[in-house]
């Protein structure tokens, strides 16, 4: 009886990898396609020239491929340094209305976004701030700082409180005990959130537009272009590029995205 | 007042203090602009009136249930599918199949919205991929086949992309979880099944729902997904508000679908809030 | 925190490439749009001006694209910003209206000597706004029918004939609402034009008269009624790529990216337009230049260049099979007869003629497409 169990669990295992392989293998065909019609199955020709044209000396790809890496990589170092201290508070200090304050980061994502950055372009204007990447910086880090927070509270709260107890009481001072004992800790935790936020800041789309181009140009920008005007094989190109960072990340972090560092999130 | 310098004292300084800078961000950034956004929503060209709310319910009513309607399904299969992953991969017992399902599972995670809605355009067509698939195995009359491209699509995408996220938040919950409790039920004969719905679910139940929140917010605020893979009408709140600033260059209406999303999320948010407390006393 | 933020503000500074002799071209529309500037005009201006760098960027497709140079310029305008960071826009006609009414364009036409080169009415006017001196034409626009052969046999020259030929073929006419960019919009408002118990005319010309608004009812119910039984397209390009992919037989498109697909390889080379009676409206895409340009001087020779005879026949025409923006006197000399030609194989130029309409006044273009909403989107 148990022995035919490979079948139901191969079938359903199956059925997974087509439905989550299967979009992204079109992808592939497609950023090789030079001329893939109705009724072919398959595309009809192939080669790489719409790589050179997404290459192309002006095509201005690998400027927004950088811009992008660079935007995502602040994003990151801007979002952790506020949400150690925040989610340390969140986590372990006394404070009123924690779940309010825990769902007030969640406004930047609750309310849909295309107004608003018009207003915040308007805004950054003032400052210089518009068309600089530390303008884009911002505006993602604002985004996903919702992820940021709620894990790295969680990262927090997984910690046991003896260890700093410890230090503490053993004269090192409150600083002291948080970098050599709580910190190491909740690292796994902060990487994760990490994770999240260098994936949201490399997808989004309507602040960049608003704050960023037309002087940092971003990967999500050139996408949205080619794929409006339906050039499948520059977009199906972009969309590669752009998966290049996320698998390239996720490869080197994926050893801290253990299941037990989210445990707590929400909680 | 107490000093904030010493430790044990439950003074609500310090944490105030670590939080105030995320917090200033999150004001002066975003709650600032936003605010322009909603007095924008109550502005016409006779003043202050509810005529773009009127508009609204005029217009985009069919939308608005249609956004509820694809949001709600959406996360009710997140939350079907998360769980059954999460399970398998806490209770699954051929541990190549679980190591299979835990490689697999994650990649869409890795994969943005624009790019996943590029590829589920040509995935979901009718001589796509999926369709060509179905064909083989019978369950589709290639002659009488047709697009995928209106609501399904938008939850496609939806679960595709942000079942995951809810199943690592989840399988990271149930890992913590006291292996005792589930091995006695499984040991007193309980299917694997009803032990992840009776045993399980409700000690994991707050991580998911933190889960399908942060989907809900993400999915209410994805403007790329319906505008590429919904064709048909009624459409999203955001295609709507794209439509109403492109197309009339009308902010005050735009705005105020902003202000109807908002309250749609805060519905959940507050919704979420009740479950989570009743949780916790 | 304040460290981060310097570093990042420092990043910002070394990475934008601040160059003193930079010229940037925001450009509305598909990614041909970019790469005209960018693989052509911009080289070619770069050969006459040494030391200047031409640098595109693409706003996105359809009316979203121009929506958002003109609040880059409204966001600019509210920063009182005393220099702006666009040199030259290219924006859709519905668009170069509002711009010059709020005050954010420069004259300049008069200022170039291609400016004489022009005199088409849609040059002076755009959707009921003057805009004369304000704007050059990049190049004409057209919306028709794209159909394939295989699956039709007979194509329709008139709407009446389209709606036979539809509700014999159901499903096989698509189009893409309008939502999803403008050749859907432009089919409506064809339909309305053949359809509406107005006078169209009076929606091209003026003046606006709100009565003029309750005389579409009937028009809209039959396009409930024919719209059932259509495919409905992800955009512009969704309705091109059911075409080549064998989901639909026939829909309409623009005319320029009809001929950019082909020539790309992404439509099929028997592919065929047709222009219905009582026509189907189109439109030119124009350059502006903002009042605060940073390098205007250079923008103003950028325009020219575009729009000299040369530029017009070799760039718009002959690369991209696109309707000259100047008028065609000009361009068709720069150009040997069959290469002139294939711009009007399928719609000939009386045909064009008589068929290729205006878009509706502003204020007309709103009331067809929010009555649309009412009727066809419950």
């Amino acid at each position: 009886m148990t022995r035919l169990l490979w079948i139901p669990r191969g079938i359903g295992l199956g059925l997974l990898a087509f439905l989550i392989f299967g979009p992204l293998l079109n992808l592939l065909l497609w950023a090789f396609a030079e001329k893939w019609f109705y009724p072919n199955a398959f595309p009809s020709d192939w080669g790489f020239s719409y790589w050179g044209r997404v290459f192309s000396p002006r095509g201005a790809a690998w400027e927004a491929l950088g811009n992008s890496l660079t935007v995502a990589l602040l994003t990151v170092a801007l979002s952790l340094m506020l949400s150690i201290p925040a989610g340390y508070a969140l986590a372990r200090l006394p404070l009123p209305a924690k779940a309010l304050i825990l769902l007030s980061f969640l406004i930047p994502q609750a309310f849909p976004n295309l107004t608003v950055y018009v207003n915040i372009a308007r805004i950054f204007y003032q400052f210089g701030l518009n068309g600089t990447i530390a303008g884009v910086v911002i505006v993602h880090t604002v985004h996903g700082l919702v992820l940021s927070v709620w894990i790295a509270t969680a990262a927090f709260s997984a910690v046991p409180r003896d260890g700093e107890e410890a230090a503490r009481s053993m004269g090192a001072g409150p600083f002291r005990a948080f970098r050599d004992v709580t910190l190491p800790q909740a690292l796994p935790g902060l990487l994760a959130a990490a994770i999240f936020v260098f994936l949201e800041s490399l997808d989004e789309f309507t602040g960049s537009y608003f704050v960023g181009a037309p002087d940092v140009q971003m990967l999500p920008l050139t996408l949205f272009t080619a794929a409006g005007g339906g050039n499948y094989q520059i977009a199906s190109i972009t969309a590669l590029l752009l998966l290049v960072p996320s698998i390239g990340f996720m490869l080197l972090v994926e050893r801290f995205l253990k299941a037990d560092v989210l445990a707590r999130v929400g909680k | 007042m107490p000093s904030p310098a010493l430790p044990r004292h439950r003074s609500a300084l310090p944490g105030l203090l670590l939080v105030a800078p995320a917090l200033a961000m999150v004001l002066v950034f975003f709650v600032l602009p936003l605010a322009a956004s909603v007095t924008g929503a109550f502005a016409t060209e006779e003043g202050r009136s509810l005529a773009n709310f009127a508009k609204i319910a005029d217009l985009y009513l069919p939308d608005i249930l249609f956004t509820l309607l694809v949001i709600g399904l959406s996360t009710l299969l997140i939350a079907v599918f998360s769980l059954a992953i999460a399970g398998y991969l806490t209770l699954g017992r051929n541990p190549r199949a679980v190591a299979l399902l835990r490689w697999l599972y994650r990649w869409p995670l890795f994969i943005p919205f624009i790019v996943t809605a590029q590829v589920l355009r040509t995935f979901l067509a009718k001589n796509g991929m999926l369709n060509g698939g179905l064909e083989l195995v019978g369950l589709v009359d290639p002659a009488t086949a047709s697009n995928w491209l209106d609501g399904r699509a938008i939850v496609f995408a939806f679960v595709w992309k942000q079942t995951p996220f809810v199943t690592l938040l989840v399988a990271g919950a149930m890992t913590s979880l006291d292996r005792g409790t589930i091995e006695a039920a499984l040991n007193m004969g309980a299917s694997r099944l009803r032990t992840l719905w009776d045993i399980v679910t409700p000690q994991v139940a707050g991580t998911l729902m933190t889960g399908l929140i942060l989907s809900i917010v993400t999915m209410m605020s994805v403007l790329s997904v319906p505008m590429m893979l919904n064709a048909t009408a009624p459409t999203t709140i955001t295609a709507d508000i794209a439509f109403r600033i492109n197309a009339y260059g009308d902010y005050g209406v735009a705005n105020a679908l902003g202000v109807v999303s908002l309250l749609m999320t805060s519905g959940f948010a507050i919704l979420y809030l009740r479950l989570g407390l009743k949780e916790r006393t | 925190m304040k460290t981060t933020f310097a570093t990042a503000l420092a990043f910002g500074v070394s990475l934008s490439p601040a160059f003193a002799q930079e010229l940037t071209v925001l450009t509305a529309g598909d990614q041909n749009m970019v790469d005209y500037v960018n693989e052509y005009l911009g080289p070619l201006f770069e050969a006459e001006h040494p030391g200047v760098t031409v640098r595109a960027v693409g706003t996105g497709p359809g009316d979203a694209g121009s929506q958002k140079i003109l609040e880059r310029f409204e966001a600019q305008a509210g920063a009182n910003a005393s220099v702006w960071d666009t040199d030259v826009a290219v924006v859709h006609e519905k668009f170069a209206g509002p711009m010059v009414t709020a005050g954010y364009l420069a004259a300049y036409r008069d200022a170039i000597t291609t400016g004489s080169l022009v005199t088409r009415a849609n040059a002076d006017m755009a959707l009921g706004a003057e805009v004369k001196g304000y704007v050059m034409p990049m190049f004409n626009s057209q919306t028709a029918l794209a159909y394939n052969p295989a699956m039709v046999e007979t194509p329709p020259q008139s709407y009446d004939a389209l709606k036979a030929w539809a509700a014999e073929h159901p499903g096989q006419f698509g189009y893409n609402g309008i939502k999803g960019g403008a050749s859907g919009v432009s089919f409506v408002m064809g339909w309305i034009y053949a359809y509406g118990e107005g006078d169209a005319a009076k929606l091209m010309n003026g003046p606006f008269e709100e009565a003029e608004t309750g005389k579409w009812d009937k028009a809209f119910d039959e396009l409930a009624a024919f719209t059932k039984n259509a495919t409905l397209t992800a955009g512009n390009a969704g309705t091109l790529d059911m075409l080549a992919q064998g989901e639909i037989a026939i829909g309409p498109v623009w005319v320029d990216m009809f001929y950019s697909w082909k020539a790309n390889g992404q439509l099929p080379e028997d592919f065929r337009l047709v222009l219905p009676e009582p026509g189907m409206p189109g439109q030119p895409m124009h350059y502006v230049i903002p009042e605060k340009a940073p390098n205007a001087d250079l923008a103003r020779a950028f325009v020219e260049l575009a729009t000299s005879p040369k530029v017009q026949a070799e760039g718009i025409v002959e690369r991209f099979n696109w309707y000259p923006g100047i008028d065609a006197g000009h361009v068709q000399a720069e150009l040997p007869a069959e290469t002139w030609d294939k711009l009007f194989t399928d719609v000939t130029p009386d045909q064009l003629a008589a068929r290729g309409k205006p878009f509706p006044i502003a204020p007309y273009n709103i009331a067809i497409l929010e009555a649309y909403e009412r009727h066809l989107a419950q």
